[in-house]
């Protein structure tokens, strides 16, 4: 194996594109662990780490920038991250364990493509926007776009993720994140990103994005629209809950049945909206 | 063929100038070439906290951590805590409320209490199981070790 460590991009997208199967290395905490378990052996490992403007936080007039090698832990202490991009910091703050939010990345967690992770439901749910680097320039597509598949991106080969911009969203909006786990450190069961906006007490603007109950994070445009011009009664959450379920595909797993999962949603729904609503201000 | 990385670590205050393959983990490094056991191995897969070290004051998984990447950061261990032969008052509070049993677990957690008090001095005892949640202990029950930490509140 191979270690590299280039400067900027443009040196890490040159490596890339010289051995077959390089891969970067950003957080390492899943690399790591899957080169440990003897589940991948890269020829070149391509370190992120001495490259400035991936760790770099930008602010423009309409949302964040946030560089592909901030760690969680950064991005849970961002208090620009408010209003709608809050769902952001709230999934970065809860998210693993302490040891872990203190590597890993968000370039690692928007690349690995893991459906049990949660940072990739938040940036969907904010409509985030994930700006790539490659051999022809960079481009930048939505993170839906990015995550085609369970562990699989739509990243081509040489290809690295630079940064990602979280728009500042719907005014009065807040965003909220809530993971249901059988320990707190645990990967959820089932886990709720969500950016809510009222007018008085109507819903203005819903956009609810599920976690860990498909190949990638659970959108419904027409939970969503369920949701709009309603009070959030209980039976509008219910039957947002039920489109959510009746298109989840989750699996059955130790963290719980797949008929489990879907049980959940409705009633983790209810609570997502209940504890978002209580922060938005208009 | 694993082309060799060439590196300087340094550990509780001192340089280890090493030759290390890149795939190696600082916790292999520790424990094989450096004889500092001390840090534990538990799942080689962070999930359990007990290769917890410290990077520039921050708790960090030895085993997914590439050695190659932390040249010139300042890395502490369990070896590195006490000072002039004395216990951390950590340890000391450990053990006077009878929270070690096997004590397996406690090198990570002697350095995740370690990183937590020193930026919050007087935790709550919810701060402090939130800061534990890296590390799993397989016989204490966390109670007394909760305790032990929390009884250090007001203390650097
Ligand atoms: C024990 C454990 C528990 C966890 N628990 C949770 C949890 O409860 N919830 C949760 O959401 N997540 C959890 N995670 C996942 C974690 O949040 C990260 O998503 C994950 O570890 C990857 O981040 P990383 O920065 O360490 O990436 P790495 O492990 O370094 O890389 C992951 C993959 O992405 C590629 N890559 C990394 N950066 C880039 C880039 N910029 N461009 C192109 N490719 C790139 C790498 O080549 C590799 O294939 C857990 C991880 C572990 C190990
Ligand atoms: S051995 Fe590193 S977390 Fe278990
Ligand atoms: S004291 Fe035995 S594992 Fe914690």
């Amino acid at each position: 194996m191979r270690y590299a460590e280039p400067g900027s991009v443009e040196e890490g997208l040159a490596l890339l594109s010289t051995t077959e199967d390089a891969r970067c290395l950003a957080g390492g905490a899943s690399l790591v662990a899957m080169m440990n378990a003897g589940r991948v052996a890269p020829g070149m490992l391509v370190s992120l780490h001495h490259i400035p403007e991936l760790s770099t936080i930008t602010e423009a007039a309409d949302g964040l920038w946030l560089g592909a090698m901030c760690t969680h832990r950064t991005v849970a202490a961002e208090a620009r991250l408010r209003g709608a991009m809050e769902v952001v910091r709230s999934a970065a703050s809860q998210l693993a364990h302490p040891a872990i939010r203190n590597m890993a990345t968000v370039g690692g967690s928007l690349c690995l493509a893991d459906p049990q992770t949660e940072l990739p439901v938040a940036l969907v749910a904010s409509s985030a926007r994930a700006e790539v680097a490659g051999s022809a320039g960079r481009r930048t597509l939505p993170v839906e776009a990015l995550l085609v598949d369970s562990f699989r991106t739509s990243l081509a080969r040489g290809e690295l993720l630079t940064r990602v911009f979280i728009p500042r969203g719907v005014d009065g909006a807040a965003g909220h994140h809530l993971r249901f786990s059988r320990v707190s450190s645990d990967y959820p069961t089932v886990s709720i990103s969500l950016v809510l906006a009222m007018d008085g007490d109507r819903c203005r603007h819903a956009r609810v994005v599920v976690g860990s109950c498909g190949p990638v994070p659970l959108h419904v445009d027409a939970a969503d629209q369920r949701l709009v011009g309603t009070r959030l009664e209980a039976a509008d959450v219910a039957e947002a809950g039920r489109l959510l379920a009746q298109a989840a595909a989750p699996l059955d797993d130790v963290r719980g049945s797949a008929e489990y999962r879907r049980m959940l949603i409705p009633r983790l729904l209810g609570r997502a909206l209940s504890q978002a609503r209580e922060r938005t201000h208009v | 063929m694993s082309d060799k990385v060439s590196v300087s670590l340094h550990i509780n205050g001192k340089d280890h100038a090493l030759t290390v393959a890149p795939e190696r983990t600082l916790l292999d490094v520790l424990r094989e070439d450096l004889r500092a056991t001390g840090t534990r191995r538990g799942c080689d897969e962070g999930s359990c906290g007990a290769c917890t070290v410290l990077v520039d004051g921050v708790p960090v998984l030895s085993c997914l951590s590439l050695p190659a990447r932390l040249a010139g950061r300042a890395i502490t261990t369990i070896e590195g805590v006490e000072a002039g032969g004395e216990l951390h008052p950590v340890q000391r509070a450990l053990v006077q409320h009878g929270a070690v049993q096997c004590g397996f677990c406690m090198s990570g957690i002697v350095l995740a209490a370690k990183a937590l008090l020193e930026h919050t001095p007087s935790p709550t005892e919810d701060e402090v199981r939130q800061a534990l949640g890296s590390n799993v202990c397989r016989c204490s029950g966390y109670v007394r070790v909760v305790q032990a930490i929390v009884s250090l509140g007001g203390r650097p």
